[in-house]
């Protein structure tokens, strides 16, 4: 039995997208973080 | 090496190499013009927010292994071993709690060695000591290593020049900026990490799509998308164990539970752990599109930058050059400070000079530091080749450490020949079967030995361990 071609393209899809709002969530957080005076 | 078959320019990677090592040193000389005393510069003053707290852990765990050897699994162990590397985001996860734990016992601790010697007694600790410094200069030494390979195969960059500036710059930012160095640089290397990759990763779904490659894959090698391929199975389970092990025992992770502030070490971990976990399927997918791309792949573990400077050209090539060597110095400069603080802690200051002062502290952590950045070179220089299975040899020494850990700081009647036992035992056990079966096993049997000496120690123990004191004053 193969895994089916819609679930890897749902793995790889999802996974791109995942560390892209990854990225845009760390950077939003760290202006948060910088504007309350909490980055360190 | 001729440079012919390299991926970039030379005199491109030479430019780069010179911008981001200038950028780093920069950075760490003014993060660290902050650092008075030890407590400053091992960690961080112990006030860390959770931005920069969520990117170290992500960064840390980026190795280069995570960006190249990803994609060596996913050519090998297909679908489920992408997922397999993915498998060692739990370490991260997993130790959340615990970052929580330590710092609420320990709020004066500063290494893992500490938590060993305080629960365990002098015998634990230095079975820990050897254990663990073993581990993280394998891991020092593969990771630079790795680094002169991986910058002479892109760009023609000779091993020993890449390396060496490679080591120098992390060890110049580390010496200067300590932990605060190494958390701040962490932030911006993980972001162009993850960029780097997503755009990658887009840029070669516009080339091929994925039922391009899995039709691809199911003609050519079926068994890299079967459900039930036994070695890849196996996989998971060490993956998931090796990767609990290393970040449940590494000082590089205690140290980041103790410089995180209040509150924030169990979120950071947590994040961390879910930025990290999709990293090795992104990077990973790429390999399987090798196939239906006709990219030749003389090396599997070249294969990543082999497929994207196919698809990219030289565009690909920088990025991946950018990306290496970001998930390079996010490691080598991680490993650096924290082997330097285990030893400036656990050996100078708590067997040899008691009394030395933050400022002496700090100044001998800067020493170690260099130290360990001149004997990393010098064994790197020889060129013996690949330390990855030296690295995986260590799997079930780092196993047959989770349960002395997890117990001792949860559980009361968890006592010192259970620990040591359960080292010894598991981590012996685990080498035999690393020898007589294989890598994939080795960690999980070592772990499983480990477990059931440390339980039965536990449970047949009357000893009550008295939390406080883990309190040691600092």
């Amino acid at each position: 039995m193969n895994f089916s071609s819609g679930f890897l393209t749902i793995l790889v899809y999802v996974s791109l997208v995942w560390c892209a709002i990854s990225a845009a969530g760390l950077a939003f957080m760290l202006v948060r973080d910088l504007l309350r005076g909490e980055s360190w | 090496m001729t440079d012919s078959n390299v991926l970039l320019a030379p005199s491109t990677g030479y430019l780069l190499l010179a911008l981001f090592s200038a950028l780093w040193i920069g950075l760490g000389i003014y993060w660290g013009k902050k650092n008075k005393s030890f407590e400053d510069h091992a960690l961080a003053g112990r006030n860390v927010g959770l931005a920069l707290g969520s990117a170290t852990a992500a960064a840390t765990w980026i190795t280069s292994n995570t960006t190249m050897l990803a994609p060596q699994f996913a050519l090998e162990l297909g679908i489920w071993g992408m997922l397999a590397y993915s498998m060692a985001a739990f370490g991260l996860i997993l130790f959340a709690p615990l970052a929580k734990r330590i710092r609420t016992l320990m709020p004066h601790g500063y290494t893992s060695g500490d938590f060993f010697r305080l629960r365990y007694g002098r015998v634990a600790w230095g079975i820990f000591m050897l254990f663990t410094l073993f581990y993280s200069l394998t891991w020092l030494v593969s990771m630079a290593m790795a680094g002169g390979i991986l910058l002479e195969a892109l760009a023609g960059i000779d091993y020993v020049w890449g390396m060496t500036v490679i080591l120098a710059v992390c060890v110049i930012y580390t010496m200067r900026g300590g932990l605060t160095a190494v958390i701040g640089t962490d932030f911006i290397q993980t972001l162009i990490i993850i960029v780097g990759i997503v755009v990658v990763g887009f840029a070669v779904l516009q080339n091929v799509s994925v039922d391009e490659i899995h039709a691809n894959l199911t003609a050519s090698k079926p068994e890299l998308v079967h459900v039930l391929f036994p070695a890849a199975l196996m996989a998971i389970f060490n993956n998931l164990l090796f990767g609990l092990g290393e970040v449940f025992h590494n000082n590089v992770w205690w140290s980041r539970a103790f410089a995180f502030r209040e509150g924030v070490g169990s979120k950071a971990f947590l994040i961390g752990g879910l930025v990290w976990f999709p990293i090795p399927i992104a990077a990973g997918f790429i390999a399987l599109a090798s196939g239906a791309l006709n990219v030749a792949v003389p090396s599997p573990d070249m294969v990543g930058p082999l497929v994207i400077a196919s698809v990219l050209g030289e565009v690909g090539a920088v990025a991946i050059f950018i990306i290496v060597f970001c998930s390079l110095a996010s490691s080598i400069d991680s490993l650096l400070a924290a082997t330097s603080d285990l030893l400036v802690e656990d050996v100078y200051r708590r067997f040899l000079k008691p009394a030395a002062t933050p400022e002496r502290l700090k100044s001998v952590a800067q020493y170690i530091t260099l130290a360990l950045g001149i004997g990393t070179w010098a064994v790197c220089v020889p060129r013996i080749g690949t330390l990855a299975s030296v690295l995986f040899f260590a799997g079930p020494l780092v196993g047959a450490m989770i349960w002395p850990i997890v117990t001792g700081l949860y559980w009361r009647r968890a006592n010192s020949v259970g620990a040591i036992g359960g080292m010894l035992l598991g981590g012996g056990i685990g080498l035999i079967s690393y020898f007589t079966i294989g890598w994939f096993v080795a960690s999980t049997i070592g772990t499983a030995v480990s477990m059931v000496w440390v339980l039965g120690a536990a449970w047949l123990s009357k000893d009550r361990y008295d939390w406080n004191l883990l309190k040691e004053d600092a």
